[in-house]
This record gives C-alpha cells, structure tokens and sequence, in this order.
C-alpha cells in the first residue's frame, strides 16, 4: 500500500515539475517573441494554454485522489499540499505567458520603444526564480530559495523603473501610448509571477521543514 | 505537553525475564485528554498501557524499575490499594470480553464488588453508564438479555459501560476498534470524544488515522522507547523526529 503510493507521488511529483517548466516555456517563450517582434512565436504560446490548462485538471485530480485514497500524513501530507500549490501558480505563470503573447500581436507591427526598456532584464531574472523555485520543488532544496526575498525586491524595483520611464515617453510623445502602456502592463505581469515564484518557495519551504513563511 | 498531567512515568523500564520491553520511558498524560500510542506490533504499546493500572503485576517474572505517579501518588509505593488503583484506572480490551450473563449484571458488576447493594442504586448507575457508553437507547428493553447476544460494537460499548460503572478517572483502551466493523468503529470513535469531557482516555491503535481522529496528543513507541510525544495535530503534520516521520508516512522497514 504504501510503496504503491509512494510511486504515485513520486510520479505525480515529476509530472508536477514537468508542468511547471512548461508554464514557465510560456512566459519564457511570450517575453522573447515580444522583444523580438516574433508573432509566429507568440502565436505558439496562446496555442499552448488548453494544454497547461488539462495538466492543471489532471494533476489536481491526481492530488485529490492520493488524498482520498489513502489519507496522507506529515510530508506526504505536505508534499500534496505543496504540489498543489505548484500547480496552481504554474498554471498563473503559464497564463501570464499567454497575455504577453497577445499584446505581442497588438503591438508588433511597430518597432520598440528604447528597446522594450528593462523588460528583457526584468523577465530574465523573473525566469531565473522560476527556475529555482521549481528545482527546489524538485529537489527538495530550499538554500536556492533562500535569497528570494531580496529577489523579489529588485523585481519590484524594475517595474517601478520601467513605469517611471514609461510614464516619461509618454509625456515627451503621445504617440507612444500605446506601446508604453503595454510594456508596464509586460512589467506588471512579469512582477506577478515573481511573486507566484515566491508562492511556489514558500510551500517548498513548508513542504521540506513544516515552517510556514511568508516572502515580501 | 500542556495541560495537567494525571498519570506520570519518569525513567520506566520494565523487563519481561531478559526482555528489556520499556525502556527509560518517561511521559506525563494529560488530564481529560485523549493520549493515543501508536508505534510498530511489539514495541511495548500494551505492555506501557499495563504498567498506569499494574496489570503486568499479573505476569510472572516481570521487572519494574522507575516512577509512575497517578494523581501525584507513587502507584508502586507500598500499602497501594491496586484493586482501588483499578476502579479508578479501567481498561478496555481489544476484543469485546463481556461475561456471559445478562446486560444488567454486566454493568451491575463492578459496583456490586465493591459493596454496592441498594437495587435502585445499581439501576441507577446501570442506566448512567449505558446512557454514557452510548448504548442505552438500544438495549433499553432488553436490559435481561444475555449480553453475548449482542453485536461485537455492542459488546464493546458494554464494555467501556461495564468500566464507566465503578466511576473511574482513567479508561485504557488497547486496540478496541481492531475487531469491529467501520460503523461499530465510527460509534467508539464518537465515543470516545464524548468521554473526554469527563474522563482522561488512553487508547493504543494500529490505526493512525483513527489516532489522528480521536486523540489530542499522540506517543510514538519503538523498540521499548517513546521516541516522540506531542500534540497529535504536530505529530501528523510535522513530527519532529525521523523515525515517527517515517512510520506515519508507510516507510518503515
Ligand atoms: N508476557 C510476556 N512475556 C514475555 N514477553 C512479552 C510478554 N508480553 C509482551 N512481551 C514482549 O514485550 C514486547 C512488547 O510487547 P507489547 O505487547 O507491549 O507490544 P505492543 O506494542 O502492544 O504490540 P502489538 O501492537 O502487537 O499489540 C514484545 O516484544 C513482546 O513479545
Ligand atoms: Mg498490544
């Protein structure tokens, strides 16, 4: 019994990674096809999100059924209630990835303003947590966890700047509305899956050591 | 733990010949509290259970070093009244052990015994206790009845009200679910919630879930030692050793 629910978490818990790197392919793959001006890309990141989304079904059922079937306690217990977490911010990300691919496909038709500003940047680091929140999901390694806090402040620092520099093409040329307007929104979403990042680290964190944390 | 303890062990050992069964055992049962044991088949659940009312002064060859307090008195000091210790500490059998007489003469026992005579006394305290054991509604008009026509969760739950009836402060449970059905278990487990209100409740349980269900503070026993004692919530959330860790979570072995 409780080898074969062992296997199953341990599968469940692979299939659970597995979809987190794909919303995070998402985000990834939306913010390059903006920069680059690459609609075909950004149309390949809408057409992903039935897909994450039947993952979300799937792999939350799986977690509900291990929890009816056999009544989980202490880390497994924890482990279900981390993967669930998991899931539901992969699935966030993955979705923040599908909305920067639409606005990829309003605002293509132009050339950038200041070559998207910081937003490269911004989404490079906000991937790199992404990353390490789900290898410490993986691994059960909370040290790559454990600077998020000031991660997270500098992710907050460049959606002010590339506010603040939006705001000021604005002024200097209304013509740029539009296009700066959907880079603070890029910024604004990139910011909200950094904190879905920190959501994900501080179940890993509850997962690994049954503290409960809480990342600013 | 929190709470007042009622019963108190400090450095318990016990040896069964060379067996060393209990090891430096020392944990404190809080009062009107449900304390369940749990822990692999012979790491010393029921030889620990036992010890709080001196059963295993029945077994030849026994050993006993340590203290065990109940309501701060020494339960080993001499000129202790064991059979009083008993009234007060009962205990509840894994399988259902009614005598074969009538419902009412079960129950009437115990206080019979210890010198109850007066008729509408005894019906009285025979009424309370399987009213209090949850059973009453349902042998009421059979009262005459031999108990062993009742099912295995009934003659359970005469049993605990057989316990009840001599007016304890403790009850004992060891496995008393493990022969029952799930709906016969269900009515213990109710029980047993109840009983906390007026009575300190120690059950050992193969069951993690039911200790998980029933109990306010859990002990994990192996290999003769109390690994870990502490809130059951904790100890099923987050236990703080390895070794309860991995006996909760199936990875023993
Ligand atoms: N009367 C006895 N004489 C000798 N050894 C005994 C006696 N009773 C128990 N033991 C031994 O002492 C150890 C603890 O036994 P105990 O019955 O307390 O275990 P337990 O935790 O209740 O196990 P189970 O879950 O199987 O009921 C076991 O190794 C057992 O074999
Ligand atoms: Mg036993």
């Amino acid at each position: 019994m409780a080898e074969k629910f062992h296997t199953e978490l341990k599968h469940l818990r692979k299939e659970t990674v597995a979809m987190a790197q794909f919303g995070r392919s998402m985000l990834k793959d939306s913010v390059d096809a903006l920069v680059r001006q690459d609609e075909q890309l950004a149309g390949s990141v809408v057409a992903r999100k039935g897909d994450i989304h039947l993952r979300e079904v799937e792999l939350e059922e799986r977690c509900y059924q291990l929890i009816a079937l056999y009544q989980p306690m202490a880390k497994d217990m924890r482990v279900i209630a981390c993967t669930l977490k998991v899931i539901t911010a992969s699935m966030r990300i993955g979705r923040y990835g599908k909305v920067i691919a639409n606005i990829v496909r309003e605002i293509a038709v132009k050339p950038h303003i200041s070559h998207t500003m910081s937003i490269p940047h911004m989404a490079e680091l906000v991937v790199e947590m992404i990353d390490d929140a789900i290898t410490a999901y993986e691994t059960d390694s909370i040290e790559l966890i454990a600077d998020f806090s000031t991660r997270d402040d500098t992710i907050d620092a460049l959606r002010h700047s590339i506010f603040r520099e939006g705001i000021t093409h604005m002024m200097e040329d209304p013509r740029t509305i539009t296009r700066c307007t959907h880079y603070i929104m890029v910024a604004r979403y990139l910011e909200r899956c950094a904190d879905h990042a920190c959501k994900i680290a501080e179940n890993v964190q509850y997962m690994d050591t049954g503290e409960r944390i809480e990342i600013h | 733990m929190s709470g007042d303890g009622i019963i108190s062990t400090t450095d318990l050992n016990l040896w069964y010949r060379e067996k060393h069964a209990l090891q430096s055992v020392s944990m404190r049962i809080p009062k009107n509290k449900v304390t369940a044991l749990i822990g692999p088949s012979g790491c010393g659940k029921s030889t620990l259970l036992r010890c709080f009312n001196r059963l295993n002064d029945l077994i030849d060859h026994v050993k006993i070093t340590g203290k065990i307090t109940f309501d701060d008195h020494e339960i080993h000091a001499p000129g202790t009244d064991v059979v009083l210790l008993r009234k007060k500490i009962g205990m509840v059998f894994q399988k259902p052990n009614p005598f074969p007489k009538s419902i009412y003469e079960n129950v009437s026992y115990g206080p019979r015994v210890h010198g109850v005579r007066d008729r509408e006394t005894l019906d009285r305290i025979v009424e309370e206790s399987l009213r209090h054991a949850a059973l009453w509604d349902e042998v009421k008009d059979r009262i005459s009845d031999s108990a062993l026509g009742l099912s295995g969760g009934q003659q359970q739950r005469l049993c605990i009200a057989r316990t009840l009836a001599v007016g304890p402060e403790v009850i004992l449970m060891d496995e008393p679910c493990s022969a029952l059905d799930p709906i016969a278990t269900a009515k213990i487990e109710n029980l047993i919630e109840k009983l906390r209100e007026e009575y300190t409740v120690i059950i050992v349980t193969h069951n993690m879930q039911q200790a998980a269900r029933v109990s306010d503070y859990t002990g994990f026993m192996y290999l003769g030692k109390l690994i870990e004692c502490g809130k059951t919530v904790q100890i099923f959330e987050h236990p703080a050793e390895e070794l309860t860790e991995n006996y909760i979570t199936g990875r023993f072995g």
